[in-house]
């Protein structure tokens, strides 16, 4: 699914979160938003999860306009930076959560759910885990949960916040290849956000620059390292 | 165009306008009913003659024997439990040993203990019935029935206050402060003064607010121990009590509606305490 | 040696003063009066406390004040739980007074309260004129407990529920929706569950207290034996007739109710912490 946003701006009261910006993101593309903070790169990227709402502009999936689409009715699956997994239910419930949050004549039987999650956490490499709590795992096995989750709802797009953020570096080199192979082997729209530009560089297909609301530049990690179009990206991205 | 004006869609982690309004509602009924209706009914009922009628009641010997009853209860009680809540929480927060999660337990009993069985402790324990009863009549000591028994039974039910909101705020606190001044030459009191004392002042004062509503509204256990002598161990609530019980209405709700100023005054000052000083309070403490 | 054993070494002064301190206010305050009681429940003798507990009127109170604590106790619950969630969540006209008035029974004397719930809802008070066209009397029936005991534990789910709320993590309920969830299902499945261990705490705290409660109750509650006599009140008249015996078996079984219940929350307390993490 190919996303579009056009002329997309966010105000929080009096303070300009996102000048209007423009933005395509082609289907099956693994795209990184990067930024310092207060860039504007979260709420770009809850905007296109149903999270908030822009104060002006429109947002398309396919060419369809979603921009008042509820958040419920977009799937799109969205990892946070802290997982926000459900401490009071288990891995498998909380992978299942999703399909059992849908309504009653769209629900698969609970063996249908079983299959499913297992299938993710297969998918994942923690086959064994899902009878444990999210406070008996790793950092690295939160993450994958959230992961796995997110993929549960059959979602038409992947976001994620942050993913490796909270996590130590030889963690994050692993999980990285992670969300390669899942994002290839799942053809989704992938879209993450980073303050890390290494990280960017190395995993996105195409890195989308940002700083205090605007868009800086869109292109290949390679082109952003040789050609910077601002005077910011040059020193942002500068190793 | 890009300046086409959205419909703003509810935000996500809130629940429909609607259901909202219905929510506060209810919340503000239940409030009206079951707090503010009997607050004012207090007020009215004591104003039902107007000012004169108030007056007159509080003029009335046992009325001010009442108040000057338990203005003396408060004196010594909430001191001593402010002693007593200081030393606790020092121990506790300060030093580790063993038992400290049951000695924990033991200040919180009195919490739930019903306030009459408290009082019914205390006859048994001081009463003629006993035989240190027996033993303090012999020498002429008067415990239950008089104003020791009052005291002791005031000290029971409000012992966790002051320690209860202390214990926290001294465990958050650690003491990483009170070594330093050790290590700069200070004795152990001057580090107690200058260093704890001043970090705990607003939990301690939170917590003596409290205790002191308490002391002066305390009611069962009072009742128990008194025995009710007007004029001599009868305190304002169990005055109100008497003065209901006799149809004198007024008087019953004058008395009656200085304890409900006291207790507005303290939930003013309390109130000023959170919004104020809400970091050094164990009750609004936020990690 | 064995002091080394009991407590472990700290640079710190006064730990002998403020222990000392501490455990001797605790031994004459609260330890020497409980040991009283018991002691003379050994000196009767089980059987003969037994005997004294077995009676129809006692029966009878102690399970009307243990009846009229868990109906208003479970009102509190649900009323709490909108409460707290109000004034945590919404912004409103007047949120603030209400956020201090729900302190009002903890600083209001009991009989003060007491005589004030007498006063409106007997039948020639305000709410009583006004409720018995419907042929509903509140002041000298059971409900008239209930309601005495409604305003004395109104506090407790409240206070133990708000900072509960106040710690939610957004992130829960945004992956909730994001997950397809309407509102209510994430308020059923996501919130509620995280709320409960605070929720349980709270109402067991509610109970604990009413079960006890005797100033708020013996205006409105007409004092009927073996039907409106609450257990307290019980153990007030055996004193009166200098039944100390009969008073001790009563406060007795009360303590024990007492004791469980307070066991009961610091389960609760263990379990959530060991479930969750949380308190």
């Amino acid at each position: 699914m190919n996303i579009e946003l056009e002329e997309l701006a966010k105000e929080f009261g009096t303070e300009r979160a996102l000048h209007p910006v423009s933005l395509f993101i082609p289907s099956g593309a693994l795209i990184s938003l990067l930024g310092p903070s207060g860039s504007g790169k979260t709420t770009l990227l809850r905007i296109l999860a149903g999270l908030e709402f822009p104060t002006s502009g429109r947002v398309r999936f396919d060419g369809a306009d979603a921009t008042g689409l509820s958040v419920q009715d977009r799937r799109a699956g969205f990892v946070f930076q802290h997982y926000a997994l459900f401490r009071h239910m288990t891995v498998f419930e909380n992978v299942a959560y999703g399909l059992r949050a849908r309504p009653r004549r769209e629900r698969p039987t609970e063996a249908e759910i079983g299959r499913r999650v297992t299938r993710l956490l297969d998918l994942i490499q923690l086959p064994d885990i899902g009878a444990r709590y999210p406070n008996q795992l790793s950092g690295g096995q939160r993450q994958r949960v959230a992961l796995a989750r997110a993929l549960a709802i059959e979602p038409r797009m992947l976001l994620l916040d942050e993913p490796f953020g909270a996590l130590d570096a030889r963690v994050r080199k692993e999980l990285r290849q992670g969300l390669r192979e899942i994002h290839d082997n799942t053809g989704l729209t992938t879209v993450f956000v980073t303050h890390d530009q290494e990280e960017a560089m190395e995993l996105a297909d195409l890195v989308v620059v940002m700083s205090m609301g605007r868009i800086e530049q869109v292109g290949k990690p390679a082109e952003i390292r040789a050609r910077p179009a601002t005077e910011f990206v040059r020193t942002f991205t500068a190793v | 165009m890009s300046d086409i004006v959205l419909s703003r869609p509810v935000p996500v982690t809130t629940e429909p306008p609607l259901a909202r309004a219905l929510l506060v509602g209810l919340a503000i009924l239940f409030v009206a009913i079951f707090l503010f209706a009997p607050l004012a009914t207090v007020f009215a009922e004591a104003l039902a003659q107007g000012w004169r009628g108030m007056i007159a009641a509080l003029s009335l010997p046992d009325a001010q024997a009442a108040i000057r009853m338990t203005l003396s209860i408060a004196v010594i009680a909430v001191p001593l439990n402010a002693v007593f809540g200081i030393a606790a929480a020092w121990a506790i927060a300060k030093f580790d040993f063993r038992g400290k999660a049951f000695l924990i337990t033991l200040i919180d009993l009195p919490f739930s203990v019903s306030p009459v069985v408290a009082g019914l402790m205390l006859v048994l324990l001081f009463g003629a019935n006993s035989s240190l009863g027996v033993w303090l009549m012999a020498h002429d000591i008067r415990i239950v029935f008089a104003f020791p028994g009052i005291l002791l039974a005031t000290l029971f039910v409000t012992f966790p206050f002051v320690a209860r909101e202390l214990i926290p705020v001294m465990i958050e606190q650690g003491r990483t402060e009170e070594e330093a001044a050790l290590t700069l030459g200070a004795s152990g009191w001057r580090t107690f003064f200058t260093v704890t004392l001043p970090n705990i002042r607003w939990a301690l004062l939170y917590g003596v607010l409290l205790c002191n509503a308490r002391a002066m509204g305390e009611f069962g256990a009072v009742a128990v121990v008194s025995g009710k002598i007007r004029g001599e161990t009868a305190t304002m609530p169990t005055m109100v009590e008497m003065f209901f019980n006799e149809y004198l209405s007024v008087a019953a709700f004058t008395l009656a509606s200085v304890l409900a100023m006291l207790a507005l005054l303290t939930l003013l000052l309390k109130s000023l305490l959170e919004w104020r000083h809400a970091d050094l309070l164990a009750a609004t403490c936020r990690h | 040696m064995k002091a080394a054993l009991l407590r472990a070494p700290s640079p710190l002064p006064g730990f002998g003063l403020s222990f000392g301190i501490a455990l001797a206010m605790l031994s004459i305050v609260v330890l020497l009066p409980i040991g009283a009681l018991l002691g003379r429940g050994l000196m009767i003798g089980p059987a003969e406390l037994w005997g004294m507990v077995n009676t129809r009127r006692v029966w009878s109170a102690l399970a009307l004040s243990f009846r009229a604590a868990l109906i208003a106790s479970l009102f509190n619950l649900v009323f709490g739980l909108v409460l707290a969630w109000v004034l945590v969540r919404y912004r409103f006209w007047g949120r603030r007074l209400i956020d201090a008035a729900v302190d009002l029974p903890f600083a209001l004397p009991t009989a003060v309260a007491g005589i004030a719930l007498t006063a409106l809802y007997a039948p020639n008070g305000p709410f009583g004129q006004a409720l018995a066209p419907v042929g509903l009397r509140i002041a000298y029936t059971e409900t008239g407990i209930w309601l005495a005991l409604v305003f004395i534990g109104l506090p407790f789910v409240v206070r133990t529920v708000q900072p509960v709320i106040e710690e939610l993590d957004r992130d829960i309920e945004e992956a909730s929706a994001t997950l397809g969830a309407r509102r209510s299902h994430t308020l059923r499945r996501v919130i509620l569950p995280t709320l409960t261990p605070a929720l349980l705490t709270g109402f067991a705290l509610a109970l604990a207290r009413s079960v006890g409660e005797y100033g708020s109750v013996i205006f409105i509650a007409g004092n009927i034996p073996g039907l409106t006599e609450i257990a307290p009140l019980l153990i007030v008249i055996r004193l009166e007739e200098y039944n100390y015996d009969a008073a001790a078996a009563i406060g007795i079984a009360m303590l024990l109710i007492s004791f469980a219940m307070l066991l009961a929350i610091n389960a609760i307390q263990i379990w959530s912490r060991r479930r969750i993490g949380l308190v």
